[in-house]
């Protein structure tokens, strides 16, 4: 009889902990993606394929970044870091100036920004 | 040939499609930035009344800034006259430097306007029949413009060529209009279309020759392009012999990094 209650105990036990680990990680997802910050940035000038690779090649290289969406057409770029490491608006125009463009508003924003394109998969 | 020619403007001019790569004979005011380094390569067959020749130069641009590129040249030539053994190696090597003058940037598109002074030194052998180099200094003096919208890419260069040892100097000049043939999106295969001139004129005897030169461009990714330029002389002035025929150029630029 202990026995069995032991083993009912035990499974029990495991099933509480496998519900608990289930949900933090459910959790911790949806906290990283409310913690990202996205960023659009205008840059001009940018008109040509070889002007966007450019781009997209200096802003991968900001911390946080994994992800950078260029639309030539409107001159624009996305990207998005996690809040913890947001970066300055001075350091990204740093990065449009040194690529040889102009910088335009740069816009921070807690949700993604709607695009014309249709969002790449990360 | 006006009616192949007509066709090429009508299609460079009514297509309503987007931005494009660089001009293939013509200089680009587009420098890429900071460490936007790049090798550019071609091969180009020069058929001649009397002679072909085959050039493969290598260039190699460095940005230093935003707005100061220098780069390097490395040319290889190889000269077949008619009845005659093929004769070849390194010819002219050249350096260059390009430095912006001004710049206009909107959305999707931009104006620059770049100078531009190469240096050629007679590295190429002229001992040897046919010489691969020419056996003189160069020293290049010019301009870059272009105006590259989301629908048009306009550029022209053109300078002042300064030689030594009592050779004339000339003046040079290109034209070119591209078209790019798909939407513009990033990144995205690109198929541009061009048609450019390329002009020379030579002071001392006075000799003038123009070529039109219509090329493609295909960008299949975000590293690399392959070109090519059908380059036919409309003018060739007071040249007797040894006239040229066509030119065809096949190249490829990719971005390292």
């Amino acid at each position: 009889m202990k026995k069995i209650f032991n083993n009912t105990a035990i499974f029990s036990f495991s099933i509480l902990l496998l519900c608990l680990l289930f949900s933090s990680s459910v959790n911790a997802q949806t906290d990283t993606k409310k913690e990202r910050v996205y960023i659009k940035i205008e840059i001009k000038g940018m008109a040509c394929p070889y002007c966007a690779f450019g781009m997209e090649k200096e802003l991968k290289k900001v911390a946080g970044v994994d992800n950078v969406e260029i639309e030539l057409k409107e001159g624009l770029a996305y990207i998005s870091t996690p809040i913890s490491q947001k970066p300055t608006k001075e350091s990204l125009e740093k990065i449009i100036i040194d690529g040889g463009f102009t910088v335009g508003t740069i816009e921070f924003s807690s949700s993604a920004f709607k695009r014309t394109k249709t969002k790449k998969k990360e | 040939m006006n009616r192949q020619l007509l066709t090429i403007l009508l299609l460079a001019f009514t297509i309503n499609v987007f931005a494009q790569g660089p001009p293939i004979t013509t200089g680009t005011p587009v420098m890429l930035g900071l460490e936007g380094n790049g090798i550019r390569t071609f091969g180009k067959i020069i058929s001649k009344e009397n002679t072909n020749i085959y050039v493969q130069p290598i260039g190699i641009p460095y940005n230093i800034s935003p707005k100061f590129q220098i780069g390097g040249i490395l040319p290889f030539k190889f000269i077949t006259p008619k009845r005659a053994e093929t004769n070849g190696g390194i010819a002219d090597v050249t350096l260059f430097t390009k430095y912006q003058l001004y710049k206009k940037d909107e959305k999707a598109k931009t104006f620059r306007v770049l100078a531009n002074i190469k240096q050629s030194f007679p590295t190429g052998k002229t001992s040897s029949i046919p010489q691969i180099g020419s056996g003189i200094y160069q020293t290049y003096v010019g301009f870059i413009v272009g105006k590259i919208s989301s629908a048009i890419g306009i550029y022209g260069d053109f300078g002042y060529n300064i030689t030594s040892n009592g050779a004339s100097d000339n003046f040079l000049y290109n034209f070119s209009v591209g078209v790019p043939l798909l939407p513009q999106k990033y990144p995205q295969k690109q198929i541009n279309t061009f048609l450019e001139f390329n002009g020379n004129y030579v002071f001392n005897p006075k000799i003038h020759t123009l070529f039109i030169s219509p090329g493609l461009q295909f960008i299949p990714g975000r590293r690399i392009l392959f070109e090519t330029s059908f380059q036919m002389p409309i003018v060739q002035n007071n040249i007797s012999t040894n006239k040229t025929k066509y030119m065809l150029l096949l190249g490829t630029r990719f971005l390292i990094n």
